[in-house]
């Protein structure tokens, strides 16, 4: 009876053991609870600390001692929101019934470089074509040129052979992706296959391994294939429009474009966003979204800053240009296409 | 008419005399089925930090398959269960306005040795090995809306039973607790993106499960008002499972009220008619 109760002891000692291993996170749903938990979550998961130089312990001494149980929802979102400015990412945004931050520098500071009307108007006369999220048509040039506004949007294999198909003839493709704020990578993946002939190195993944701020895993390759079953390639010269709202997934394609031989980049240095981001959530049910996942490009250097044009290839529009009907970008990338 | 023949034909054990455990050894004993077809619902109680460091709570259903049965090699002392489900959770955060679903389907089997003892008791030990499936999916997350769940696991299993009367009514009282005792689970790193796995990203995932990463626990209460053929099953079942790995915590409980039909069945050959005096030996009453 005694091997029995010591038995039956030692089973209650290791469940109790096992189950206070796996503790969970406990924050008050109050200010500073909130507060503690957005700061927690970003030290645990954000990506980009030591590639932006920021001291997190630091930002906490600092924003820490402004919280202050008396101050309003709206306050603390504020205060909240500033102290997420410091890591200066366009994929870090706290989401509050009345508002969502967002990091807006690493487009504001810079000119927008693009005006959609006026290639709609002064170079297709509204006379072009559109297919799922693409609109495309053909340059007085003999130039393709192909607007894919975001990579959200889905992209059919028909739509893209619909696209190439009908530009085939032509001497060069434009993709213009300015203002393109991302989406999914599988789309940039369905849109580079139809530029590859063979399997290709397009980037590295690198994803946090724990908490630390040095945890990440070893950069892993990855590759993507040319399209296959009959779709069709592209084999000709390509010019990459981008600016500086090129952001994220659209950044990615970019990065992997630039590094593909017959592609340029023309325009102006995209905004980067190359973190995927993760989501969370705070105990009064903010929702925040962070970069948590390094993205690289095939040479195995980071873009979160953004990916330069080709060299030579830098472009501004010109805004007294476009008020006469040009766009200097555009105009870059024809001049480049009927000159090679 | 040959193949009429070979077709199991079902009858309740109420119409099946039952013998005592005397009876001449040289006849077959007859092992009928005990099978029970449960729904659960109750309270559900998740959290994942892959997907969020809050906990979330809700309802819990489920419909479950239960199958015991004497084993054909020893069937006095050993006794086989089978065991599986389907089960959806929905629970919202404390602020109630983000839902986790948890969706996961379960199967097991098991054999356990059994002693009879005194007063209608009856008292089993036994392992099982299982399979568990399942996802937790926020509908409000970008790129980490789900944690995927995969377990193979072997267990330790136990069985308490009491045969009593509530009145002139035969009711069996039972109680199964069975707890993981090592196995394989999947887990990605702790902040992988699905996606890396879609690109061929498969290491690390699985893992070797014991109770610092990996511990669960079934307790099952059930009661068989048996009214004949068929019983009424009422009961209690609750599960806990709590699992860190990669710095990835997921805490999975719930309660649930268990009602269902539960019975015996035996499944005969007519080309080998049954023994009227064999043994009947029941694996659950």
């Amino acid at each position: 009876m005694k091997r029995l109760l010591h038995i039956i002891y030692l089973s209650a000692a290791l469940l109790a053991v096992a189950s206070s291993c796996h503790e969970l996170p406990d924050y008050d749903n109050d200010r500073r609870g909130n507060f503690d938990a957005l700061w927690s979550i970003l030290d645990q998961h954000y990506c980009f600390f030591a590639e932006k130089d920021v001291d997190w312990d630091d930002v906490y001494s600092r924003y820490s001692p402004r919280v202050s149980d008396r101050m309003s929802a709206e306050e603390l979102f504020n205060l909240c929101a500033e102290m997420l400015d410091e890591l200066q990412d366009g994929h870090v945004n706290l989401s509050a019934p009345f508002n969502t931050s967002y990091y807006r520098k690493w487009w504001s500071d810079y000119p927008q470089n693009y005006d959609e009307r006026l290639v709609q108007q002064h170079y297709f006369n509204f006379n072009y074509r559109s297919t799922g999220a693409i609109d495309y048509g053909i340059l007085e040039q003999n130039v393709g040129y192909m607007r894919y506004p975001s990579f959200e949007y889905g992209i059919g294999e028909g739509n893209l052979d619909a696209v190439l198909n009908y530009v085939a003839t032509c001497d060069g493709l434009i993709i213009d992706v300015r203002d393109n704020g991302g989406g999914n990578l599988t789309n940039v993946e369905t849109l580079v296959a139809r530029f590859i002939t063979r399997r290709t190195l397009v980037g590295y993944i690198s994803h946090k391994t724990g908490p630390g701020h040095d945890q990440f895993s070893e950069p892993r390759a990855f590759h993507y294939n040319p399209a296959a079953g009959g779709h069709l390639l592209w084999g000709k010269p390509v010019v990459v429009l981008t600016n500086r709202s090129t952001y994220s997934a659209a950044n990615n394609f970019v990065s992997i474009m630039k590094l593909l031989p017959q592609v340029y980049i023309v325009g102006a240095t995209t905004g980067g966003g190359s973190g995927m981001p993760f989501s969370s959530e705070l105990p009064c049910g903010w929702a925040v979204r962070f970069s948590a996942c390094s993205v690289l490009d095939a040479t195995g250097a980071s873009t979160e800053a953004g990916v330069d044009p080709t060299d030579g290839c830098a472009v501004d529009l010109d805004p007294i240009a476009a008020l006469s009907g040009r766009d200097t970008m555009l105009d870059r990338a024809i001049d480049l296409l009927t000159s090679l | 008419m040959k193949t009429l023949l070979l077709l199991l034909s079902l009858i309740t054990l109420s119409a099946v005399p039952r013998v005592s455990a005397s009876a001449v050894d040289s006849v077959r004993p007859l092992r009928p089925v005990a099978a029970a077809y449960t729904f659960e619902v109750g309270s559900a109680h998740l959290a994942d930090t892959y997907i969020s460091p809050l906990k979330y709570d809700g309802w819990s259903a489920a419909f479950r398959y239960e199958r015991m049965q004497a084993m054909k090699f020893d069937p006095d002392r050993w006794i086989m269960r089978l065991s599986a489900s389907v089960e959806v959770d929905r629970t919202q955060n404390p602020a109630r306005n983000a839902v986790m679903w948890m969706g996961s389907i379960d199967a097991s089997w098991g054999m356990l040795r059994r002693w009879r003892l005194p007063w209608s008791l009856t008292l089993a030990a036994g392992g099982s090995t299982g399979v568990n499936l399942g996802c937790l999916y926020n509908d409000r997350n970008g790129n980490n809306p789900a944690s995927a769940k995969a377990a193979w696991t072997v267990n330790a299993t136990a069985m308490a039973a009491w045969n009593v009367t509530l009145g002139r009514l035969p009711v069996t009282l039972r109680y199964q607790p069975t707890v993981p005792l090592t196995g394989v689970f999947f887990s990605p790193d702790y902040g992988e993106l699905y996606y890396e796995i879609y690109l061929g990203d498969d290491s690390g995932l699985a893992h070797c499960a014991w109770w610092g990463n990996y511990f669960a626990m079934e307790n099952l209460l059930t009661a068989d008002l048996r009214f004949g053929g068929t019983s009424l099953r009422l009961g209690y079942r609750n599960y806990i499972l709590s699992t860190k790995v990669n710095y990835i915590t997921t805490r999975v409980v719930t309660h649930a009220f268990v009602i269902g039909l539960s019975g015996e069945w035996l499944s005969l050959n007519p080309r080998h008619p049954f023994n009227r005096d064999a043994r009947v030996i029941s694996a659950l009453y």
